[in-house]
């Protein structure tokens, strides 16, 4: 009984992958305004694209579309015609019919390589951070003592102070504020450094924001079901399913954007710094900045009263508050607004760009809204408010491993997959049918059943995602499924030999074969856990399917198969049935 | 099977000596030829393009190499239009797009796909696939030694290695791509490797049981023979659907087809050559099996 639940359970969870996905867009209003579907789907008749059909669903807006290419066009033609607030995401629909879907079944996830799309791996670094740390520490008690000299080395804190009064004072202002920090003490000398723990901790914190991040800024361009995810200690890895050209995600994602103001001088002294604007003429701003990029909380692009491209910021309570404190201690005096980027050199070491974007004359005192001039067209200010937006990314994060996977390529995937896999079946069905006569049909029904329950497991394991070698994991899986029927069936003949009858031969058979067969299967799901667990990408695609059609062959083979034989041939008394 | 037992025993002995021969010259191969190190761990970018017909390579390849200042790889697919393309990363800003260069030569381009791996995760791939072989020997082993007395163990250890050695060699010999999926395919061999071994170790170990003064070279005989037709229908199976994965799989999956039917093959071998003539040659014997209190929990065979 249990047996036939679980296997129509299965067999319904495998359904709508048989049916497979169809390319469609999500249209979401920001504002909650109605967009018309009859509207959208006439408009894009008038492009050439033919809508098969448009639903409302929960708020927003589907249409479905032919393929994957007409997906794209629809994008790009809809993108321009539809009000700034509106958004147009690339997503798949589920073709199953209605009632399948209605009972929470929905289709295998198809990996990258098998639905083409663009996939990146980042790399958080993390030594700014802990620059930044240290630096922190030192700001802190230089402002406070008058006569400390601090540096930063090799991300430890090196304080020397010229009294004992001084480096009293400063000590106790470390054991206060910064109490995570190990402290040395030395003759007027602290040296701090962090805790691995601590930097554990710190670490952990930056990804999570960073994966934040990725999360926001994928979101903005329009793309429903990317995958975002940590890899090892401070890796990323990003999945963008259907994106077909990775030069603009990768603009998005790869930008480690922030934006600062400072205020400027007229001349170099020990406390400023030279930056360059985009003509390359330097200008002499202050060391610290007056706010960072984090106080930003929104930033949209807009055309000023000049006719000009300008980015409008709203900043939150605190950097408002430091903004309008700044800016009434200097009216009519410029500040710089400092735009940073960081790459990657080819040693792999990350470095920052600073660029001057903007130097403006504060007109009157600001508060937590103002906005930036001069920023180039009208498409640069769009995209560097969508930076802003986004956040600005405290650790840089660069792009160490991009993979584009063209979408006819991943169709050519699926087929060939698919081909090998119905070649394997089909023979593996004869062979074996040919081989063990009537037990066979058993055998075949067994691993039949087999590839249908492990199907429907993928499915239904949320975050299971079938990929080109997961196929070749269920083409081998298929072979060696075979082997446990084979296994009993070989003790089931021996125990006939011995002059059995046939009954009591498939019940001795099935019990001395399951040692075997528990042995057999034990040592390659060692293999396979060992390789989900170190392995990552396509290791971890073949690892999957391997280990759960290890599961599903040892529960097919044993006991489906015994289900079925001895409900033919359970009470059959014969000695001479040759098998 | 009117194979007599005597010439059986010298027909494994053949094989096991023919195996150290192949091991050897696979060891040999591995080391001097090393391996054609595939993307995942070299870093580098590798791109698949889809050009007109009458392109060649030459013309392809004075172009690109010109472009990229390096000696670009440009490998023909089979098919006419179809090339896979090779080369270092250079940084992005110096880079000119692929798209645009490959433009000048054939008014027709698409990439059809393009991996760009950075140096720092070739380096961590290398050292995360040597770490999940290590891993999964040291499972394997700690499972054996559990299970089996040492000596099977040893000839089932014995035969593994004989057989990851032999595809490795096979690899370095042909100089074919030496990827992730290879490395994954070589960790399924482990795993079907040591099935077939087991199966048979569990025979000769009930056999042994069974027939306390029986000399042991006959009984690992009768144990092979007793287990032959299995192997022969599981191999053969896994074979066909293997072969089926070589013929139809596309490209992405050769290396990873070809690296599994040379394993199949060979772990049959080496399971009734290797694995199970070694422990003989260790010195087993019935009396191995006989007074072990410990067994008794484990299975009885009527």
């Amino acid at each position: 009984m249990v047996l036939i639940v679980t296997i129509v359970v299965m067999i319904l969870s495998a359904l709508p992958s048989w049916f497979g996905e169809k390319a469609s867009l999500h249209i979401t209003n920001r504002s909650s305004q109605h967009v018309d579907a009859t509207q959208v789907v006439q408009y894009l008749d008038t492009h050439n694209i033919e809508a098969q059909s448009a639903y409302q669903k929960d708020h927003r807006l589907v249409v479905i579309l032919e393929d994957a290419q007409q997906q794209a066009e629809a994008k790009s033609v809809l993108n321009d015609a539809l009000s700034d607030g509106t958004t147009v995401a690339l997503a798949m629909e589920s073709a199953a019919p209605k009632w399948l879907t209605n009972m929470g079944f929905s289709p295998i996830q198809l990996g990258l390589d098998l639905r083409g799309g663009v996939q990146f791996l980042l790399e958080v670094d993390m030594a700014p951070v802990y620059h930044a740390q240290a630096q922190s520490v030192i700001d802190e008690v230089t402002g406070e003592v008058r006569f400390a000299r601090g540096k930063v080395e090799n991300d430890n804190v090196d304080l020397v102070f010229r009294t004992e009064e001084d480096y009293q004072t400063a000590y106790s202002i470390i054991r206060e504020r910064f109490p995570q920090w190990q402290v040395h003490a030395s003759d007027k000398r602290l040296t701090l450094n962090q805790s691995e723990d601590e930097r554990r901790t710190l670490r952990n914190l930056t990804v999570q924001q960073n994966l934040q991040i990725m999360r926001s800024r994928i979101e903005e361009l329009g793309i429903t079901e990317a995958s975002i995810q940590r890899q090892g200690e401070s890796r990323i890895r990003i999945e963008l399913p259907g994106v077909q050209d990775p030069a603009a995600a990768k603009d998005v994602i790869g930008a480690t954007a922030s934006l600062a103001f400072y205020s400027v001088y007229d001349t170099p002294s020990r406390r400023s710094q030279t930056i360059k604007d985009s003509q390359g003429n330097p200008i002499v701003v202050d060391k610290k900045a007056v706010l960072g990029g984090d106080h930003i909380i929104d930033a949209r692009s807009g055309i000023g009263e000049m006719g000009s491209a300008e980015v409008n910021i709203t900043l939150d309570s605190a950097g408002g508050r430091k903004m309008s404190q700044f800016s009434r201690h200097n009216i009519g005096k410029p500040m710089a607004t400092v735009y940073s980027e960081y790459s990657r050199d080819q040693k792999g070491n990350s470095e920052q760009t600073s660029e001057v974007i903007s130097v403006a004359n504060i007109q009157s005192q600001l508060g937590s809204r103002f906005r930036i001039t001069g920023v180039g067209t009208m498409q640069e200010a769009h995209e560097l408010a969508l930076l802003l937006r986004a956040g600005s990314l405290t650790a840089p994060v660069t792009i160490i491993e991009e993979r584009t996977i063209g979408p006819s390529l991943g169709a050519e995937n699926v087929t060939n997959g698919f081909a090998a896999l119905a070649l394997g079946l089909g023979l593996t069905l004869t062979f074996i049918a040919l081989w063990y006569r009537r037990l066979g049909w058993v055998a075949n029904f067994a691993l039949i059943i087999n590839m249908t329950t492990l199907f429907g497991l993928i499915a239904l394991l949320p975050g299971a995602v079938l990929t080109l070698p997961g196929i070749a994991g269920l083409v081998l899986t298929v072979g060696m499924a075979v082997d446990t029927n084979v296994l009993i069936f070989e003790r089931i003949r021996d125990k006939m030999k011995e002059g059995r009858t046939f009954a009591s031969s498939i019940d001795l058979g099935f019990n001395s074969a399951f040692s075997s067969i528990f042995d057999a299967n034990f040592t390659t799901m060692i293999v396979a856990i060992a390789l989900y667990a170190i392995g990552n990408g396509p290791i971890q695609g073949f690892a999957l399917t391997l280990g759960l059609g290890l599961l599903t062959s040892m529960f097919t083979g044993i006991f489906a198969s015994r289900a079925i034989i001895n409900l033919v041939w359970g009470r059959d008394q014969r000695r001479d049935v040759r098998i | 099977m009117k194979i007599t037992d005597t010439v059986m025993t010298k027909l494994r002995m053949v094989m096991c000596s023919l195996s150290m021969v192949l091991f050897m010259s696979s060891v040999a191969l591995v080391a001097m030829k090393g391996f054609n190190w595939g993307l995942d761990f070299t870093g580098g970018v590798v791109a698949e393009v889809q050009l007109s017909d009458q392109v060649t390579k030459e013309q392809l390849k004075q172009k690109l190499d010109l472009a990229y200042g390096q000696d670009v790889q440009v490998i023909g697919m089979g098919e006419s239009d179809r090339w896979t393309l090779r080369y270092n990363h250079i940084s992005e800003q110096a880079a000119p797009s692929l798209a645009d260069t490959l433009a000048t030569v054939s008014d027709q381009v698409q990439v059809l796909n393009s991996s760009v791996v950075g140096p720092q995760v070739g380096q961590d791939m290398v050292d995360q696939g040597g770490l999940a072989i290590l891993v999964c020997f040291i499972l394997i082993m700690l499972y054996l030694s559990v299970r089996f007395e040492w000596r099977l163990a040893l000839g089932a250890l014995a035969a593994l290695v004989y057989d990851v050695t032999l595809i490795l060699g096979l690899f370095a010999a042909t100089q074919l791509e030496f990827n992730l999926t290879v490395l994954a395919a070589v960790l399924a061999i482990l795993g079907y490797s040591l099935n077939d071994s087991i199966i048979i170790a569990d025979r000769v170990r009930e056999m042994l049981r069974g027939n306390p003064n029986g000399q042991t070279d006959n009984l690992i005989n009768r144990s092979i023979q007793a287990t032959f037709s299995r192997t022969m229908v599981t191999s053969g199976t896994t074979l066909m659907t293997v072969s089926a994965l070589w013929l139809l799989g596309g490209s992405a999956l050769q290396g990873f087809a070809i690296a599994l039917c040379v394993g199949i093959v060979s772990g049959t071998w080496s399971s009734i050559s290797v694995g199970i003539t070694l422990p003989k040659l260790l010195g087993l014997k019935p009396c191995h099996y006989q007074v072990k209190p410990v067994d008794t929990s484990e299975e009885s065979y009527p």
